[in-house]
């Protein structure tokens, strides 16, 4: 495990990130990915707070057309969170905080895919109790994500 | 630009920015806030400012800026935390130009709000909150957009710009 990761963070793309002088390197991939997150989080919010009774006034299924955006948002965190591990494979992975982090995010997603498939059937008036929890936790978890992601420059 | 390397050196003397900086947990703690307030301020600005741009208009004008009291939280919090930050390293914010881009987007994305807020709102949401909206409006929204996203691309890559950190 530890030659495959010191292979990754030796392979010439992992250097380039890491240590090529051009702006479009680490400092763009690292913007990218704080643009991601805006996009991510940003999108869940929205509909996580309209579901724990803010905002009454928009229809819930029509929170449904934020999951696309929330996905591209996503897809620029994940290749520019793969390209940020690569370039320190071996430092990264021995963090606890980066696990932490994963674990967040990977819950996260999950009740963000749950989220979108029960906005699918319309429901009445009031929205039910499991699925307040479940954008309460959501909310929880992104904070979750942000603060361990954060940590992982400290710790 | 003022010379304001003398206020800086100024404020970097002061017991504040001595705390700031003696601390281990004051930096990561803003910064984590920093994010959470910024999802929080582009998630609900950067919704409203789609629908003014005429997409999900199955979402009433009107409901969709519902939230934006949230995007005032969000702004609030960073508007705290980014002072903590400039405390704690005065010289290194006023001397780099990229900081100075994101302060004058901010108040681009203000003054734009301001405008949105007294001369538009009223026709924006007349007559029908489900149909088309006005050219200015679609403008508003996409000037909003756009600033919020030159504020968080200025913020992160003013450590990487410029010759100050």
């Amino acid at each position: 495990m530890t030659d495959l990761l010191s292979s990754i963070e030796g392979s010439t793309l992992a250097a380039w990130v890491r240590e090529s002088p051009s702006i479009w390197a680490y400092a763009t991939i690292l913007t990218l990915h704080t643009v991601g997150l805006a996009i991510v989080v940003g999108a869940n919010v929205v509909v996580d707070l309209r579901l724990l009774g803010w905002a009454k006034g928009i229809p819930t299924e029509s929170l449904r057309a934020l999951f696309p955006i929330m996905w591209s948002g996503f897809a620029i965190n994940f290749a520019s969170g793969v390209l940020l591990f690569m370039a320190d494979a071996t430092t990264k992975s021995g963090q606890r905080v980066f696990y932490v982090k994963l674990a967040c995010l990977t819950l996260a997603l999950l009740a963000a895919r749950t989220i979108s498939k029960r906005l699918r059937q319309p429901d009445g008036e009031a929205v039910p109790g499991d699925l307040r929890a479940l954008a309460a936790v959501s909310l929880l978890l992104w904070a979750g994500a942000i603060v361990a992601g954060r940590l992982m420059a400290y710790l | 630009m003022p010379d304001l390397i003398p206020f800086a050196q100024w404020l970097r003397a002061t017991p504040a920015s001595e705390w700031i900086n003696s601390s281990t947990w004051v930096w990561p703690l803003c910064e984590s806030l920093h994010f959470m307030g910024l999802s929080l301020l582009i998630g609900i600005t950067g919704f409203f400012d789609v629908r003014l741009m005429g997409f999900f208009r199955r979402v009433s004008v009107e409901a969709a800026r519902a939230l934006m009291p949230f995007a005032l939280v969000g702004f609030a919090i960073n508007i705290a935390t980014g002072l903590v930050f400039l405390t704690g390293l005065p010289e290194q914010y006023v001397s780099n130009r990229v900081w100075w881009f994101k302060v004058g987007f901010i108040v681009l994305a203000g003054l734009n709000a301001g405008f949105y807020e007294t001369r538009l709102s009223a026709n924006v949401l007349a007559p029908d909150p489900h149909g088309e909206t006005p050219r200015a409006a679609k403008l508003v929204g996409f000037v909003s957009l756009v600033s919020w996203f030159a504020v968080l691309y200025c913020g992160r890559m003013l450590a990487f710009i410029g010759d100050a950190f």
